[in-house]
């Protein structure tokens, strides 16, 4: 089995970093969303967005030896690197406290997450292959269930406005998400993935242009890339909260 | 419409006889009204249940863990939506305004939900202690239950509470196994969730429980309680924690466990929904609830079909 290259592994993280802080987000919802189903929904999409963090989480700490790593080895990867070492996208780092918000970011996040899952479906890494499909599925699923509630909450002034508000906030936030990570080029040379994620924007764009047809996209300017080194300033007061057990006794296992 | 009964004498006996009863019975008023409280106090107490264990997913310690309470908290808050739907076909009250009361104050919900869980340790002691305690209170109401639809959720509920009980002691014992500071935070925790859990299961049943009567219960609470002491007295001591009991006794020839004399006040206290953290917990609810308020008028409002 051959190691992978610091690039590779960087590529990946980026896209374990997205998956975990986004699935992190959604649990917030559990208990004080609209309504008990989209209590659960957010739950399940949740638990789908933390399992495909772990399963990237386990192929970076597995690094090619073949062995499944444990625990241990993901947290390590999932929790305790420096800020700076993160390479997730401000959209998934901004803590969205209102619902039309969390609605938004969902629909903006897997709408780009299905078409970023389709790019790895052949995958030179085994797992990653065998997990793009389901993944991919599992994307669109939730698309379709943003996409429900977009549908109905467009109908009445009130809720069609607040959605754009979340729609002209968030959009440049979202855009990071295809911002390039070093260690993209690296990814694609070793048929990690197929392709850069931005040769994806303009098809994720089209979608958003659909989705929400009064709003005018150019007219909203993208933050300037910074290689997704950046933190959002809520990113410090989430990593805390969850870090605060595993803070107590760095030596223990719960 | 379905069965219809003469009398109260004619519904008992029905029950005698271990009748069912379904939603679209006749079934007398006062059964209606009490099956529907115990089914609506049941589902209170789940959703209370969940937004306890929701305020610590964030700090879950590691990402497979948090995924295990994250699926718990999931079970819970399904739970409160099932028993809604059960107790909302009983027709006293739509399933908005059972929330509606519990935002409001106005309905009750399980005692062990008015205290606040302050450490992680609190949440594991829940997972344990109370879970330990729902489970064979639930079995009881299970187990000879004369409302058909709750009998068949009741099923369901029972296998997953289960499961949230082993993750519960899987938890302990790596506390138990754990350091100084896991094992002094977890003392502290049984310290403060003993009592409470203990109280769950009521003061000693009368001899004229209408719920026993109608085959809600099935087991008394000083029996189920009695059942609960003997089972977490040994299993706690074994992995050499104390249990915040002075009046705790053994008989080593029956190698039964009694506990001490019960303080009832702080339950109820609860009832009257002043206990230590009901004010809090009401408030942040009923905030959540408002903040999305906008959500379900919208959906009210929008045209049938509006989901493309």
């Amino acid at each position: 089995m051959t190691s992978m290259t610091p690039g590779t592994a960087e590529f990946l993280l980026a896209f374990a970093d997205d998956e975990h802080l986004m699935g992190q987000q959604h649990t917030e919802w559990i208990g004080i969303a609209p309504f008990l189903e989209e209590d659960m929904a957010f739950a399940s999409i949740a638990q789908d967005e933390l399992s495909h963090a772990a399963l990237l989480y386990a192929i970076v700490a597995d690094n090619g030896q073949g062995s499944p790593p444990d625990d241990r080895a993901i947290d390590t990867l999932a929790f305790d690197r420096s800020a700076a070492d993160y390479r997730s996208a401000q959209i998934v780092e901004v803590a969205c406290t209102g619902w039309a918000h969390a609605l938004v970011r969902h629909w903006l996040y897997d709408t780009a997450e299905e078409l970023r899952w389709s790019l790895v479906d052949g995958s030179s890494l085994e797992p990653l292959k065998d997990a793009a499909a389901h993944a991919a599925r599992e994307e669109r699923f939730h698309v379709r269930h943003a996409d429900g509630l977009i549908d109905v909450l467009a109908h009445t002034p009130d809720s069609a406005d607040r959605l754009a508000d979340a729609v002209n906030a968030l959009l440049p936030l979202a855009t990071g998400l295809f911002e390039p990570v070093a260690g993209e080029a690296e990814a694609i040379e070793a048929g990690v993935t197929s392709a850069p994620f931005d040769t994806m924007l303009p098809e994720w764009t089209n979608r958003v242009r659909a989705r929400f047809p009064e709003i005018d996209i150019e007219a909203i300017a993208a933050p300037a890339y910074a290689s997704r080194t950046r933190r959002h300033g809520d990113f410090a007061a989430l990593m805390s909260r969850m870090n605060e057990v595993r803070g107590i006794d760095p030596t223990a296992v719960w | 419409m379905g069965r219809t009964w003469s009398s109260m004498e004619d519904f008992e006996a029905f029950l005698d006889d271990g009748g069912m009863v379904e939603v679209d019975d006749d079934m007398p008023d006062e059964y209606r009204t009490a099956v529907f409280r115990f089914i609506e106090l049941h589902a209170n107490s789940e959703l209370m249940g969940g937004l306890t264990e929701r305020d610590w997913i964030p700090m879950t310690p590691g990402l497979r863990h948090k995924m295990a309470v994250l699926a718990k908290t999931q079970d819970e808050i399904g739970h409160g939506h099932l028993l809604y739907m059960v107790a909302a076909d009983l027709g006293v009250k739509t399933r908005r305004e059972m929330l509606e009361d519990l935002f409001a104050g106005r309905s009750r919900f399980h005692n062990v939900f008015h205290y606040p869980a302050r450490t992680w340790g609190d949440q594991v002691a829940i997972c344990l202690l109370v879970d330990g305690a729902a489970v064979p209170s639930q079995k009881a109401v299970y187990k000879d239950c004369s409302y058909g639809p709750y009998k068949r959720i009741l099923k369901r509920i029972i296998a997953e509470e289960g499961f949230h009980l082993r993750l519960g002691e899987e938890r302990v014992l790596r506390i138990a196994e754990g350091t100084d500071a896991q094992r002094a935070m977890f003392q502290q925790s049984i310290d403060d969730w003993w009592w409470p859990a203990l109280r769950l299961f009521g003061p000693d049943s009368r001899p004229d429980d209408r719920l026993a009567r109608w085959r809600l219960k099935s087991e008394k609470n000083e029996v189920m309680r009695a059942g609960w002491v003997q089972k977490f007295v040994p299993m706690l001591h074994s992995y050499g924690f104390a249990i915040p009991d002075p009046g705790l006794t053994h008989d080593a020839e029956t190698d039964t466990w009694t506990c001490g004399p019960i303080d009832w006040e702080p339950l109820k206290r609860t009832m009257a929904m002043d206990g230590p953290d009901t004010a809090r917990r009401i408030a942040e609810a009923s905030a959540a609830w408002e903040n999305t308020r906008w959500v379900r008028d919208a959906l009210d409002a929008a045209p049938a079909g509006a989901v493309a």
